[in-house]
C-alpha cells in the first residue's frame, strides 16, 4: 500500500531508484548536484589495502575457485539506466567474473579474481564512466538483511498460497445450504483446509507466536498476545470440529478466516519491512565514504600516505587544508586555524597555536599543520560524543505503542466476553455452551486492531518518501503527533553553516565593488568562513579578474590575510587588531557594527573598508517557528554558539527560551531536565553535537545537509533540510494519529456488533470471515488518504 | 461425483508443489530485486 502510493507521489524517476533515496540527490552532497557523470580522479590505492577491505569484501569459494565478493556502493547514481553503464564498464574486464548493481540501493555486488585484477583497478574503470565506487561499510547487515527479506516474503508466500485454496474449499459452504453437500465430501474438503492451514500456523504464523511468548516472558500484552490467542484457538477448534464433528467443540470449521487473517497481518508486516530496508538503503548511502588516507611522517622526515587504520598514537601526520584530523593531538605547526562547528555548534573558526590540542572530526582551515597524534579511534573526544549518543538512546523515555496499550483491556474484555457466553449457554444448553464461547472468541479476531496502526503510518512514511523526508521508525510518529516542544539547535538548522555578507562600509573614495575586488586576492585563498563569504559576494560582482602581479598571500592563524603587492604594498584582511585598526574608533565612528562579526580591510593608507557579517538565517525558518507556534507547540534554542549569537538569532525569529554555550553534556542535561518537567520534545538539529540529544528526545528529526552519524541515530531526516518540511512532518504526524484512532473505533466498532451476535449463537463461519476481510479492508483504505498529500503549511491542524 | 475423491487431495498436493516452487524461486533470488525487469525497458542494449 505504501509502495504504491510512493508511486503516485514521485513519479517513474523516484520508482526507478526506489522512491525514498529520490531526496537523496536532491540534497546529499554524495549524490546530490551531480545529476551528470562525475569527476572521478581518485587512485582508490587505498581499497587495497587488507585492512580497508576486511569491511566490504569476502573471500567465497566458487566451484573450487577462491574468488573474492565485494559490495559497493555506487555515487553518482540517479537511474536505473545508470546501473547499466556501471555494470557494462565491469563486466568485460579481465578478472571479473559477475557484477551486479542493485538500482533502488545503488549497491554493487562484484565477484572477482584476486590473481588477476585488484579493486582499485575496478574502481578506476568506473570512475572514467562518471561513478565513484565507495566500499560498503554495512555489507555485513546487508546479507543479513537480504536473507531476513526472503524469510518475510517466503512467510508471506505460504500464507497467500494455502489461504487462496483454503478459500476455494471453503467456498461450497458458502453457496449451498446445509446438507446439500454429501457428508463425506463434505469431510474431505474440511480434511484438505486443515492439511493447508497447517503450514500456515505451524510456519507462518511464527513472528506472531514469537513476539506473543516474548512479551509474555517479560510479564507484558502486546497486540500479538490476542492475534496469537486468535490463531491458537481458532485452529485447535477447526482442527477438533473436523475430526470429532460430534463433539463439544461444534461442527463449525473457520480454516477459511484463519488463513486470511494470518496472510493479511503479514502482508502487513512484509510492508513495513521494506519500508524499513529501504530507509535504511538510503541511510546507508550517507553513511559511506571513502576511507581517509593520511600523510604520516617518516623518520626521515618525507611522507606515506596511509590509511587511518594504520595509524598510531604518536604518529606525526601532515594534515592538508579543508580535510579532517584524524584523531585528537597537538599541533606541532605555528598555529592553525580549525573549524570545529560539527564537534561545537560554535560558528566561528578558532585558531589553535603551537602544542594547543585540536580534536577528531574538526577541519583545518588554513595552511597544512603537522599534528602529534595523542588519542585515536574509541579514546577521541569524537567517540566520546558517539558513546554518548548511545547511551542517549538507551535512556530515551520509551512510550507504550497505542496498539500495544489497548491490547490488555481488549484482551480482558473477550475473555470476559466469552466466559460470559459460556456461563449463559451452560443454564440453556451446556452442549453449545463450548462451541458459543469459542465462536466469540475468534469474531473478535484482533485483524483490524493489529492493522490499524502500521497501515496508517506505513502510508504516511509513503507520502513523506515521496518528498524525500526518510522515516527510521514508524513509531515515532505516535511520539512525533504528541509533542508540545520543539528544540532547535541553531548552527546549521535555523542559520545557514556558513556566514553571509551583510553590509560593506567604505572610506571615502571607494565603493563597495571596489573594495570586495581589493580583498578577492586574499579571500579566494582561504578556507575561512568569512573569507569564502567574501569570495562569493565578489563573484557575485563580477570581480573574479585574475589580479594581475599580485602574489603572496600569507595567512596569519588567529588573524587574518596578508597580500604584499608588487611594489611593496602591504594589504591586510581579517581582525581589527590584525589590520593595526582600532576597533573602538570605528565603532565610535559609526564605521563599524557592535555584536556582529566584522571583517576589515586595510591598504597601505589605512581602513578601506568594514565587511559587516551575518550568519545567514535560513529564509524559511520564521514561517517554520510562526507555524509551530500556531499550533500549540513551545519552541526552544539549544546552541553550542556564544550567547550573543544565539541570542540574536532567537530575537529575529521571535524565540524566547534559549540556552546558549552548551556543550553536548550540557545539552543532554538540558534537556532531561526538560522530559523531568513533563515535556514531550522533538529535536531538530544536524550536527554530532547534537547527536545525543537527538538520541534523547522523543522524537528527533535530523536536516539532510547534517553529520552521517547524526541522520542515522534520528527518527525523521528530512533531506532537503527545509525547515517548513519538518512543520508539513508535524503535521502528517498528527493526521496520522487521528486516522490511527479512527481505525481503533472502527475495529472496535466491528466487535461491538459481532460478539452479540456470537453471543446469541447466530454468527456462522461464513459471516464471520466476511465481517474480518471488510473491517480489515476498510482500515486499510480509511489509512491510504494519508499517502495523497503532505498537508499545506496554510492550514494548522489542532490536536 | 466420485471424481472429488481424487481432484480434493491432488489439489492439495498441487498447492504444496508450487509452494515448492516458489521456494525454490525465492531462494535462487529471482525476488531480491524485483524492479529490475521493468527496468530493463531503460537499458542501452
Amino acid at each position: 500500500m505504501s509502495e504504491s502510493s510512493a508511486v503516485q507521489q514521485s513519479g517513474p524517476v523516484a520508482r526507478a531508484t526506489g522512491g525514498v533515496a529520490d531526496g537523496v540527490h536532491r540534497s546529499d552532497d554524495l549524490f546530490g548536484q551531480h545529476r551528470g557523470p562525475l569527476v572521478v580522479d581518485d587512485d582508490f590505492r587505498v581499497l587495497d589495502d587488507p585492512v580497508e577491505q576486511q569491511t566490504f569484501t569476502q573471500v567465497v569459494d566458487d566451484g573450487g575457485q577462491l574468488l573474492c565478493e565485494s559490495v559497493l556502493m555506487v555515487q553518482g547514481m540517479y537511474c536505473a539506466a545508470c546501473a547499466d553503464t556501471v555494470e557494462d564498464a565491469l563486466s568485460g574486464r579481465p578478472g571479473v567474473v559477475s557484477a551486479q548493481v542493485h538500482a533502488a540501493t545503488r549497491r554493487l555486488t562484484v565477484r572477482w579474481n584476486p590473481a588477476e585484477t585488484r579493486v582499485s583497478d575496478l574502481a578506476q574503470a568506473v570512475g572514467r564512466t562518471g561513478y565513484r565506487l565507495l566500499p560498503m561499510q554495512q555489507a555485513l547487515s546487508v546479507s543479513q538483511r537480504l536473507a531476513e527479506t526472503r524469510k518475510a516474503l517466503w512467510r508471506l508466500f505460504v500464507a497467500g498460497f494455502c489461504m487462496m485454496q483454503v478459500m476455494m474449499y471453503a467456498w461450497p459452504a458458502y453457496v449451498t445450504e446445509p446438507g446439500e453437500i454429501p457428508a463425506d465430501i463434505d469431510q474431505l474438503l474440511r480434511w484438505a483446509s486443515w492439511m493447508l492451514s497447517l503450514p500456515v500456523v505451524l510456519f507462518a504464523s511464527g513472528p506472531f507466536f514469537e513476539s506473543a511468548w516474548r512479551d509474555l516472558r517479560q510479564g507484558r500484552v502486546g497486540m500479538d498476545t490476542p492475534v496469537s490467542i486468535g490463531i491458537l484457538v481458532t485452529f485447535i477448534v477447526s482442527s477438533a470440529a473436523t475430526f470429532d464433528p460430534t463433539g463439544p467443540w461444534g461442527q463449525d470449521v473457520w480454516f477459511d478466516s484463519l488463513t486470511m487473517f494470518v496472510f493479511f497481518l503479514l502482508g502487513g508486516r512484509y510492508l513495513e519491512l521494506k519500508a524499513r530496508d529501504r530507509t535504511a538503503g538510503a541511510l546507508d548511502a550517507l553513511m559511506n565514504r571513502l576511507p581517509e588516507q593520511c600523510d604520516r611522517q617518516r623518520a626521515d622526515g618525507g611522507f606515506d600516505a596511509v590509511s587511518l587504520k594504520r595509524l598510531a598514537v604518536g604518529d606525526v601526520v601532515r594534515v592538508q587544508s579543508g580535510q579532517a584530523f584524524p584523531g585528537d593531538g597537538v599541533v606541532l605547526s605555528d598555529g592553525v586555524t580549525v573549524d570545529e562547528a560539527l564537534l561545537t555548534g560554535e560558528s566561528h573558526p578558532v585558531t589553535r597555536a603551537r602544542g594547543e590540542a585540536v580534536v577528531a572530526g574538526s577541519y583545518n582551515l588554513a595552511a597544512a599543520a603537522l599534528v602529534r597524534l595523542e588519542r585515536l579511534g574509541r579514546d577521541t573526544r569524537f567517540a566520546q560524543i558517539v558513546a554518548l549518543m548511545e547511551r542517549a538512546s538507551t535512556d530515551k523515555p520509551r512510550l507504550a505503542k497505542l496498539a500495544d496499550r489497548i491490547a490488555g483491556p481488549f484482551l480482558v474484555l473477550v475473555l470476559l466476553a466469552a466466559a460470559f457466553a459460556a456461563y449463559y449457554w451452560w443454564q440453556i444448553d451446556p452442549h453449545r455452551a463450548l462451541a458459543v464461547a469459542v465462536a466469540v472468541l475468534i469474531v473478535t479476531c484482533p485483524c483490524a486492531l493489529s492493522l490499524a496502526t502500521p497501515a496508517a503510518m506505513l502510508s504516511s512514511a509513503g507520502a513523506l518518501a515521496g518528498r524525500g523526508i526518510l522515516v527510521r521508525r514508524l513509531q515515532a510518529f505516535e511520539a512525533l503527533a504528541d509533542i508540545d516542544t520543539v528544540v532547535f539547535d541553531k548552527t546549521g538548522t535555523l542559520t545557514q553553516d556558513r556566514v553571509v555578507l551583510r553590509e560593506v562600509r567604505v572610506a571615502p573614495g571607494w565603493t563597495v565593488e571596489a573594495a570586495l575586488q581589493a580583498a578577492w586576492p586574499m579571500s579566494r585563498a582561504s578556507l575561512h568562513p568569512v573569507s569564502r563569504a567574501l569570495a562569493v559576494a565578489a563573484q557575485g560582482q563580477g570581480a573574479v579578474a585574475e589580479p594581475a602581479g599580485f602574489d603572496d598571500v600569507r595567512d596569519v592563524p588567529g588573524g587574518g590575510l596578508v597580500l604584499t603587492g608588487p611594489e611593496g604594498a602591504v594589504w591586510r584582511l581579517g581582525s581589527a587588531r590584525h589590520c593595526g585598526l582600532d576597533e573602538a574608533q570605528l565603532l565610535a565612528d559609526g564605521l563599524s557594527v557592535a555584536d556582529t562579526p566584522c571583517a576589515y580591510l586595510s591598504g597601505p593608507e589605512g581602513w578601506v573598508a568594514t565587511f559587516v557579517m551575518d550568519e545567514g538565517v535560513r529564509a524559511d525558518a520564521a514561517e517554520a517557528i510562526s507555524a509551530l507556534k500556531a499550533s500549540g507547540v513551545r519552541i526552544r534554542l539549544l546552541s553550542g554558539d556564544r550567547l550573543a549569537a544565539a541570542q540574536r538569532v532567537a530575537r529575529q525569529l521571535g524565540i524566547e527560551d534559549v540556552v546558549a554555550e552548551a556543550t553536548p553534556e550540557r545539552k543532554l542535561a538540558e534537556v532531561e531536565a526538560l522530559q523531568r518537567a513533563g515535556a514531550r520534545l522533538a529535536m531538530v538539529g544536524d550536527g554530532l553535537n547534537d547527536g545525543p540529544v537527538l538520541a534523547r528526545a522523543d522524537v528527533s528529526i535530523a536536516l539532510g545537509h547534517g553529520a552521517p552519524l547524526t541522520q542515522a541515530q534520528s527518527d525523521f531526516v528530512v533531506q532537503s533540510g527545509r525547515l517548513t518540511e519538518v512543520v508539513q512532518t508535524v503535521w502528517l504526524a498528527r493526521r496520522t494519529l487521528a486516522i490511527v484512532r479512527q481505525n481503533l473505533w472502527w475495529a472496535a466498532g466491528y466487535n461491538a456488533v459481532s460478539v452479540p451476535l456470537a453471543l446469541v449463537g447466530w454468527m456462522p463461519p461464513w459471516l464471520a470471515g466476511l465481517g474480518m476481510a471488510a473491517s480489515s479492508l476498510l482500515v486499510i483504505g480509511n489509512a491510504m488518504r494519508l499517502a495523497r498529500t503532505l498537508p499545506p503549511l496554510s492550514h494548522t491542524p489542532t490536536r | 461425483m466420485e471424481v472429488l475423491y481424487l481432484l480434493i487431495p491432488l489439489s492439495v498436493l498441487l498447492v504444496l508443489g508450487i509452494i515448492g516452487l516458489f521456494w525454490w524461486a525465492l531462494q535462487s533470488g529471482q525476488f531480491d530485486n524485483i524492479e529490475r525487469e521493468g527496468e530493463r525497458i531503460l537499458r542501452g542494449d
